[in-house]
């Protein structure tokens, strides 16, 4: 923010802000923040209103007065939106816990070990980053009814879980580089095992990051939808994928479509508040 | 009883590079042994050999009557302290200590009295309940002490653990480890870089050069009578002055000439020299050895230089006298001696603190 004599085009600059009388810059701060912050609001708040109109008057949301609940009720009545809420539920925190499992060793052989193993599966998971995630979705298709378990849990959570281990992995790697390795040696002369250095002093260390990992893993998959559309079927609804059937040929159901969003932002919302803290705290290390 | 010897100790990297090669060395009951040398000298590499945290390409270590090479370090009943203290940042100060007594099932009442024993040794009886993170580096640096003697190991390893502090806490803490020595005689083994903590600590040191010991022995033997140039410049500070000079001889005297320098040294005292004739040999003088004054009598050399600067420091000051084309470094001064720079110095040394190194080779010429 120093203004210099050889720098007009910055000196021009800072001659606008300081015409401006004292609290002046401080107000188009403030007001500066609030556009970004409506920015970002503004489509929330369009669904929360969408989703308590009438059906008749979803085009007419800035008009009008009459609002209504009906649209959760209508939704929450249908077997298939409950099924699918469970559904995307218990598919997230499984892929939570599963692959933040192989998570959590992989990132710490890649920061630990040297060899031919650790560079093998360095350069796997790099290729498969490489590799734009929408490409992968058809040949799963194929690999999923090959294996016999399309439509299933295990057809949607082991491809998420692998693209979480691909994705992750890195990102612990790195926590892991964080945490000086003469802990572990310690341990190990103070009578842990290799695997028991990990176990007790690693990987106490690296909670807050993994805490982080976890929330963003379990959101990724939460509300996820090009997998969700493509593995599964009729047996197995995912709540993305539910909430895109109310478009079909008789129409568009904005009003059900967004009393479902706005239902599936519920769970998001309380991890994202419980877990803000630590997300802040583990993308810190 | 535990001795720590190590056998013609060879570490070879996977790519080929060696670290450490043929080092023999045994280290007798309660004996504090030094490893010191420049960095990358495989100092850091031998000691964490004896810890079991590192692979033996070649040779053999034994602790007690038990050779180790293929023994978890778990199993070797070392304790170790590291640079960075490595404390368990998770677990509070007190379960810092128990943490090892734990792992080997002892029970609940003697962990606490060994906990708390050692805690008053270090005096951080007040800190148990703390996390590392709340503690300054000589508190955490006690606390990695206080973690190795709760376990009264056959073998203490100290890695560097006084390179993270400043330098008046590094003074402080090598007197607390002295003390502690007294009261906890444990054979130990104590890797630095620094010499002025070998020369200090150890009872004797083990001077490193690219992965080959360069000299065992006595902080004093070592000052004394070290066998090559490297050790003559890493031991003592200020540094040992080396002055390249031609040697010739004469009747029962051996002339050592450079420009603007020649002295004779006595055939008798130097008989090494004879070889070496027409050949270009080092003279090594310790700064401290040197006076201020002209020789009076046989058993002295005399220089003269030019005054170049003078460093006050109090207690006495360091000269640089420019003789020929190189400076040599005096010290302990008169600090009240006013000495204008550019003005013409006298210096003697007595014959029996010179020391001449091979000019290639760098070996000590006797």
């Amino acid at each position: 923010m120093t203004a210099t004599a050889t720098l007009p085009a910055v000196a021009s600059r800072n001659r606008f802000f300081d015409a401006l009388a004292p609290g002046g810059r401080r107000a188009l701060f403030v007001l500066g923040i609030i556009a970004g912050c409506l920015l970002f609001a503004f489509p929330v708040l369009w669904l929360v209103l969408t989703s308590l109109r009438p059906g008749y008057a979803v085009y007419y949301v800035h008009r009008g007065t009459d609002f209504t609940l009906d649209n959760f009720h209508e939704v929450l009545s249908q077997e298939i939106v409950l099924h699918a809420l469970w559904n995307s539920f218990a598919i997230a925190t499984l892929a939570t816990v599963l692959s933040l499992g192989v998570t959590v060793t992989s990132g710490y052989m890649l920061s630990r070990f040297r060899g031919p193993i650790p560079s093998l599966w360095f350069s796997a998971i790099y290729v498969f980053r490489c590799v734009p995630y929408v490409s992968w979705v058809l040949p799963l298709y194929f690999v999923t009814r090959a294996l016999g378990i399309f439509d299933t849990y295990w057809g949607l959570l082991l491809p998420h879980v692998a693209v979480h281990i691909c994705f992750f992995s890195w990102i612990m790697k790195g926590f892991f580089d964080g945490i000086d390795p003469s802990m572990e040696y310690a341990a190990m002369i103070d009578g842990c095992s290799r695997w028991g250095a990990f176990l007790r002093v690693a990987l106490p260390a690296a909670i807050p990051g993994l805490t982080a990992l976890a929330i963003l893993c379990w959101l990724y998959t939460w509300n996820e939808f090009l997998f969700a559309l493509i593995l599964t079927a009729q047996k197995t609804p995912i709540l993305t994928v539910v909430m895109a059937q109310f478009v079909h040929e008789l129409g568009m159901e904005w009003h059900l479509m967004s009393a479902t969003a706005v239902l599936s932002l519920g769970p998001a919302l309380i991890v994202t508040i419980f877990g803000q803290k630590y997300v802040i705290r583990g993308l810190k290390i | 009883m535990a001795e720590v010897t190590l056998s013609n100790v060879r570490k070879t990297y996977p790519g080929g590079v060696t670290a450490v090669q043929d080092f023999n060395l045994h280290i007798a009951d309660h004996e504090f042994v030094v490893l010191v040398g420049p960095s990358g000298c495989g100092k850091s590499t031998t000691l964490r050999m004896v810890a079991g945290l590192e692979d033996i390409s070649g040779g053999t270590i034994a602790i007690g009557d038990r050779i180790v090479n293929g023994l978890q370090p778990k199993d070797r009943d070392i304790a170790m302290v590291f640079q960075n203290y490595a404390l368990y940042q998770h677990m509070s100060v007190y379960d810092n200590l128990a943490f090892g007594l734990r792992n080997r099932r002892v029970k609940e009442t003697a962990i606490d009295a060994a906990v708390r024993g050692a805690a008053r040794v270090l005096s951080i009886e007040p800190l148990l309940d703390r996390r590392p993170r709340q503690l300054s580096g000589g508190q955490q640096q006690r606390v990695a002490l206080g973690r190795c003697i709760v376990r009264n190991p056959k073998v203490f390893l100290f890695d560097e653990p006084l390179s993270n502090l400043d330098a008046q806490l590094r003074a402080q803490m090598r007197l607390e480890l002295k003390e502690l020595r007294q009261r906890v005689p444990t054979t130990s083994v104590f890797v630095t870089h620094d010499q002025v903590e070998a020369m200090t600590l150890g009872d004797r040191i083990v001077v490193m050069k690219e992965g080959l010991v360069q000299q065992v022995g006595s902080p004093l033997n070592l000052f004394r009578q070290p066998i090559n140039r490297f050790v003559a410049s890493f031991i003592g500070s200020p540094a040992m002055n080396f002055i390249d000079m031609a040697v010739a001889a004469e009747a029962d005297k051996f002339h050592l000439s450079t420009d603007g320098l020649a002295i004779e040294l006595p055939q008798s005292r130097f008989a090494g020299l004879g070889p070496q004739l027409g050949r270009s040999v080092t003279l090594g003088v310790r700064p401290q050895h040197l006076r201020l004054g002209s020789a009076r009598n046989g058993e002295q050399v005399a220089f003269s230089g030019n005054l170049m600067v003078s460093e006050q420091l109090g207690d006495e000051q360091l000269l640089a006298v420019r003789i020929g084309r190189g400076d040599i470094r005096v010290s302990g001064v008169d600090p009240e001696l006013a000495l204008a720079t550019g003005a013409r110095v006298d210096l003697v040394v007595p014959i029996d603190s010179l020391h001449v190194f091979d000019g290639s080779s760098g070996a000590a010429i006797r």
